[in-house]
């Protein structure tokens, strides 16, 4: 059994951790805002910024961690792919190493001109349109496109929280056989921005205490004419999209659980070890030792579980038993962490402006779809069920 | 006061295995095989039922049911917990995984033993083969790309 991790992946983190820590948390401020009262907080860094760190991250060869070499990324590997996560995520600078949604690897060469490589290099926008408003839990999908005269018709709403834009395209999912359920008779769309009959609302920039949320743009298609070209796979296939590479991203993000709790961890043992109380320092008390204690063994348990799943993707193992059980667990440990990160902090820490706020804010809503977990159980459940003999 | 003898499966065998045969929950029907209540019952009623095979309506043969459980929307069609119920609400969708008989108190043990010893097998590699078809795509990856961008 051997727990090293290779080298060569030990290095990338190593450079990725600098990236980090000298380019990213530098700019922690411009995101939290710096007014008392949160006036001037922003969801994304400015462009030019950003601009800028997009030219570093290809200077040294991190762009396109998660994508395909044969679409001009530089596949690291499951592995790779964690560590990489791990360490953007313990900073609250949304900045991502070229990271596109898979179900775009599948664009054929016209597409991948035309919509995945602006999307990679940052030129467009992909607005991911899958749930629709005023459904019970997002599975629920009812929009139709109409098969008229070799081109479809779109009528009805999305929501996406993808990232606004300037220039941007929607990929949007529509049943186009009647009578058929999501599983059999989704199609993917690839609608451009100013096509006929499209219009997107709630897409402007947002600054400001409401930053610190992600809100939903509204997709509206009103007798929207998308032509066949513009179909993304085949039809009544769209959740056969990206089949091959989505499966591993679930354990990615639970890696990305893991960085959040990680930098949850480190400030508050910053925390624990400055603040005093009756001539003490916290560090000191046995509840806060226990808070800590728990937190770190969550963490290690987390951690080991991603990378062991990770490991096994990158050899071709079945993942997805383990890849459940990382999402389930990895999702209610950064809660637990958040939550038992208040012992530390005498308090809830909703503090606004303060990056241990936007982390428990993000902690919180990674665990927040029950739903999901209950999935993921689901999934776990029927595998069991599956390797039993009799 | 003895135990009344259980149903010898040798006699309805046959019987038996037919109706474990067909796709539909199968526990009403072993039950009315089945021999019914015993005498030594501890319901605190006058009334003689020894012999009764009416369903009690515990509803453990509706908890047992796996189909149920990825398709609970359906439990919504009737509050009754009764065999009838469960019979009425999986129809033709039964997964034949014969779990609702082994739930179920009125079905005899001698049955529930033949079920356990001779259909199993043949349960569990149907299960299996129904997993294994299953190609169904997880949505909830989708739902996780949507979100988590």
């Amino acid at each position: 059994m051997d727990f090293d991790i290779p080298e060569e992946l030990k290095m990338l983190q190593s450079m990725v951790r600098d990236f980090v820590t000298e380019q990213l948390k530098p700019l922690e401020r411009i995101v939290l805002g710096r007014a008392a009262d949160l006036s001037d907080t922003q969801m994304y860094l400015p462009l030019e910024k950003e601009q800028e760190l997009i030219g570093m991250a290809k200077e040294m060869g991190l762009w396109g961690v998660n994508v395909p070499e044969e679409l001009g990324g530089v596949s690291v590997g499951t592995l790779g792919n964690c560590l990489i996560e791990e360490e953007l995520a313990q900073t609250v600078v949304p900045f991502k190493l070229g990271d596109v949604t898979p179900i775009l690897f599948d664009c054929n060469e016209k597409q991948r001109e035309i919509y995945f490589s602006p999307v990679f290099n940052r030129e467009k926008y992909a607005y991911l349109a899958l749930m629709e408003p005023g459904r019970e839990n997002f599975g629920e999908l009812e929009m139709q496109a109409e098969k008229r005269n070799g081109s479809y018709v779109l009528n009805g709403k999305k929501l996406s929280l993808s990232r606004a834009g300037e220039d941007y395209f929607a990929v949007v999912f529509a049943l186009t056989g009647p009578g058929k359920g999501p599983r059999e008779g989704m199609t993917c769309f690839l609608v451009d921005k100013g096509a006929s009959g499209f219009s997107v609302n709630d897409g402007e920039t947002i600054t400001g205490w409401e930053a610190r949320e992600r809100r939903p743009m509204s997709l509206v298609f009103d007798q929207c004419q998308v032509a066949a070209e513009n179909l993304l796979g085949e039809e009544g296939m769209a959740f056969h999209l990206g089949r091959k590479w989505l499966p591993s991203r679930r354990i990615v993000r639970g890696a990305r659980c893991v960085g959040t709790a990680q930098r949850i961890l480190d400030e508050a043992t910053i925390e624990a070890q400055t603040w005093t109380s009756f001539g003490q320092f916290i560090s000191g008390r046995p509840s806060v030792q226990a808070a800590l204690g728990d937190i770190a063994t969550n963490i290690h348990a987390a951690r080991l579980m991603i990378y062991e799943t990770a490991w096994k993707a990158d050899r071709g193992e079945p993942i997805q038993r383990g890849a459940a059980m990382v999402k389930l667990f990895a999702t209610q440990m950064v809660h637990y962490v958040a939550d038992n990160a208040a012992h530390i902090f005498s308090a809830p820490s909703y503090i606004g402006g303060l990056p241990m706020e936007r982390f428990c804010r993000n902690a919180l809503a990674m665990s927040s779809t029950e739903f999901a977990l209950q999935l993921q159980r689901n999934i776990i459940a029927r595998d069991i069920v599956k390797g039993l003999k009799v | 006061m003895p135990l009344r003898e259980q149903r010898d499966v040798k006699e309805i065998e046959s019987i038996l295995n037919q109706v474990l045969n067909v796709a539909s929950p199968p526990v009403a029907r072993c039950r009315l095989l089945s021999t019914g209540f015993n005498p030594g019952h501890a319901l605190n009623i006058a009334e003689d039922i020894g012999g009764h095979k009416e369903c009690i309506g515990c509803g453990n043969c509706v908890d047992a049911c796996p189909f149920l459980f990825r398709e609970p929307s359906r439990r919504e069609k009737t509050e009754q917990r009764t065999s009838m119920a469960l019979e009425s609400i999986v129809g033709a969708d039964c997964d034949q995984c014969d779990a609702c008989v082994l739930a179920c108190p009125q079905v005899d043990t001698t049955i529930k033993n033949y079920v356990v010893q001779h259909r199993m097998i043949e349960v569990m590699s149907r299960l299996e083969q129904r997993i294994g078809d299953e190609d169904e795509p997880d949505l909830d990856l989708f739902i996780e790309e949507a979100v988590v961008q």
